[in-house]
């Protein structure tokens, strides 16, 4: 029984990182950023590549994936959603049309693939990491027995989203972004440069999600298309919880983790999969605004 | 000194001024007249740069703004304090005030990031209630408290739209003494939008008056007169 909810703990921590982002986004730009599970997928990739050709374990590719996600996300921001702010509809198909560039562009190894070389790690293919040892096995916890790299990947995400929450309630920057979600022109006529807070925080829930990617390299095969059910996932999870709510996206992440990990141990991924639509149909008939929804005055 | 030179904005394509001229002295009281709906609000949004597209020349102390987004021309030393007060109710007073602070970044010395000198001089009852959420407040308190954050953007001009509206009237009295002081004792430049012409007269050095978008007559105060505001204002 531990061990199930074990496993149902470690869905919700890596689905509460891709939420976060998009949450942020979602939150702060009225942005839907069709592109984020995308950075999963490079996210995932990029733990490919540096254990690949630098020898890098899991854990060190983890500071790499975030820089690397980071920088493609702030790209994304710049070229494209900066351009389309207060669009939503015109974001949601520009950004669906980036994901599926970024997905292309892995599976062609940046386009090598039309003049036959191909690339150790890329391509349309199925990769593999491998965990670090101490990673693999298993350790016994009120007589069952628990999963050390789940563990691990609850850990990870426990701390990065208490850095979040710091980030958005302790410094500065979070400060803005805050009063930015809450009313942009207010922000900006009290001298906060919404268009550069706009895009650092595009670019954190970036690099939060290409970290995701990588703990989910670490259980899950990696391919160019593992990206696409995380979005569908993430706004489940930021739609049930409340838009603009931290708390609320890591309850729900939590809740929509442990359903679908409890349901596929007593039946199986497909069930669960119905079970936590019908769970997020039902929140919000109930609560069209999400769990912890913004009350204005 | 704040000029507006043959000024036009829009909402999408709803053109709201229509080639309008200000000139707002330094240092004095400039009060915006007209009816409902002439575009006193859209002004200062205008200045403020929240309108979708302006045309013509805004200009502060020789610096021109009409191109810069609405945080450079924050932090050329313009505040606002606009209608409906928009405090932001999850945000502490203290988060509401500091947030004002913002406008003081990139003016070659540190932000001081905290409550500015004046607030506890003429809001004390803010002071007292720093950790409460600013949603709590009512109407008047609200107005003090974009008032507050306002000041801490440590600004040359304020832009004041109707202050008193929808205030319990034992507050509205001390709203117009703290706008009359801020610029007799902080030599503030304020712009105010008001409907009250009592008000307007007795606190503002010149006027202009709005219709449909036009300035239709401006002025020292003192030209303000019955037959201007029976004209353009009384119904």
């Amino acid at each position: 029984m531990i061990d199930t909810i074990f496993i149902g703990l470690s869905l919700g921590s890596v689905l509460l990182l891709v939420a976060l982002g998009l949450a942020i986004t979602y939150g702060a730009m009225g942005v839907i950023n069709m592109a984020h599970g995308e950075m999963v997928m490079i996210g995932a990739y990029t733990a490919v590549l540096t254990s690949l050709y630098l020898g890098f374990g899991l854990i060190a590719a983890m500071p790499v994936a975030f820089l690397v996600t980071a920088l493609l996300g702030l790209a994304i921001e710049k070229l494209v959603v900066r351009r389309l702010y207060g669009r939503l509809l015109d974001t949601l198909l520009a950004t669906w049309g980036v994901a599926i560039l970024i997905q292309q562009a892995v599976r062609l190894s940046f386009g090598l693939a039309f003049f036959g070389i191909t690339v150790a790690g890329l391509g349309p293919g199925l990769q593999n990491v491998s965990l670090p040892e101490w990673l693999g096995g298993t350790f016994s916890l009120a007589g069952s027995q628990i999963s050390v790299y789940r563990s691990f990947i609850i850990l990870v995400s426990v701390a990065l989203a208490a850095l979040t929450w710091g980030l958005m309630y302790r410094t500065s920057f979070g400060m803005q972004l805050r009063a930015i979600m809450r009313n942009p022109q207010m922000a900006a006529a009290c001298g906060i440069d919404t268009a550069r807070i706009n895009a650092l925080a595009f670019a954190y829930g970036s690099g939060l999600a290409g970290v995701a990617g990588v703990l989910m390299a670490g259980f899950k095969t990696v391919f160019p298309d593992m990206g696409t059910p995380m979005v569908v996932d993430g706004f489940l999870v930021v739609v049930m919880g409340g838009v603009g709510s931290l708390i609320g996206s890591i309850l729900s992440s939590a809740i929509l983790g442990q359903i679908n990990g409890l349901t596929a141990a007593v039946s199986n991924d497909i069930i669960a999969r119905a079970i936590v639509f019908a769970v997020v149909i039902a929140v919000i008939i109930w609560r069209p605004k999400g769990l912890f929804s913004y009350k204005g005055r | 000194m704040l000029t507006l030179e043959k000024v036009d904005s829009f909402y999408g394509r709803s053109h709201i001024l229509h080639g309008l001229d200000l000139a707002v002295p330094g240092g004095e009281i400039t009060a915006i007249v007209g009816r409902n709906g002439t575009g006193k609000t859209t002004l200062l949004k205008t200045i403020m740069g929240l309108t979708d597209r302006i045309g013509g020349r805004i200009v502060l102390d020789g610096r021109e703004l009409s191109a810069e987004p609405t945080h450079k021309r924050a932090r050329a030393g313009i505040a606002y304090v606009p209608q409906g007060r928009q405090i932001i109710p999850d945000f502490t007073i203290r988060e509401n005030i500091v947030m004002g602070g913002f406008a003081t970044t990139g003016r070659g010395r540190p932000r001081s990031g905290g409550i500015p000198p004046l607030v506890p001089k003429l809001f004390p009852y803010l002071m007292q209630n720093l950790d409460r959420p600013g949603g709590v407040l009512s109407g008047g308190q609200q107005q003090q408290l974009a008032i507050a954050r306002a000041l801490a953007a440590e600004p040359s001009v304020l832009l004041l739209d109707e202050p008193t509206e929808g205030i319990q009237p034992n507050i509205v009295e001390e709203i117009q003494n703290i706008v009359v002081r801020l610029n007799a004792e902080e030599g503030l430049t304020i712009v105010l939008v008001e409907q009250n012409v009592a008000f307007a007269r007795s606190a503002g050095h010149h006027f202009a008056m709005l219709e449909k978008g036009r300035a239709v007559a401006s002025g020292p105060i003192a030209t303000l007169t019955d037959e201007l505001i029976h004209r353009h204002i009384a119904v």
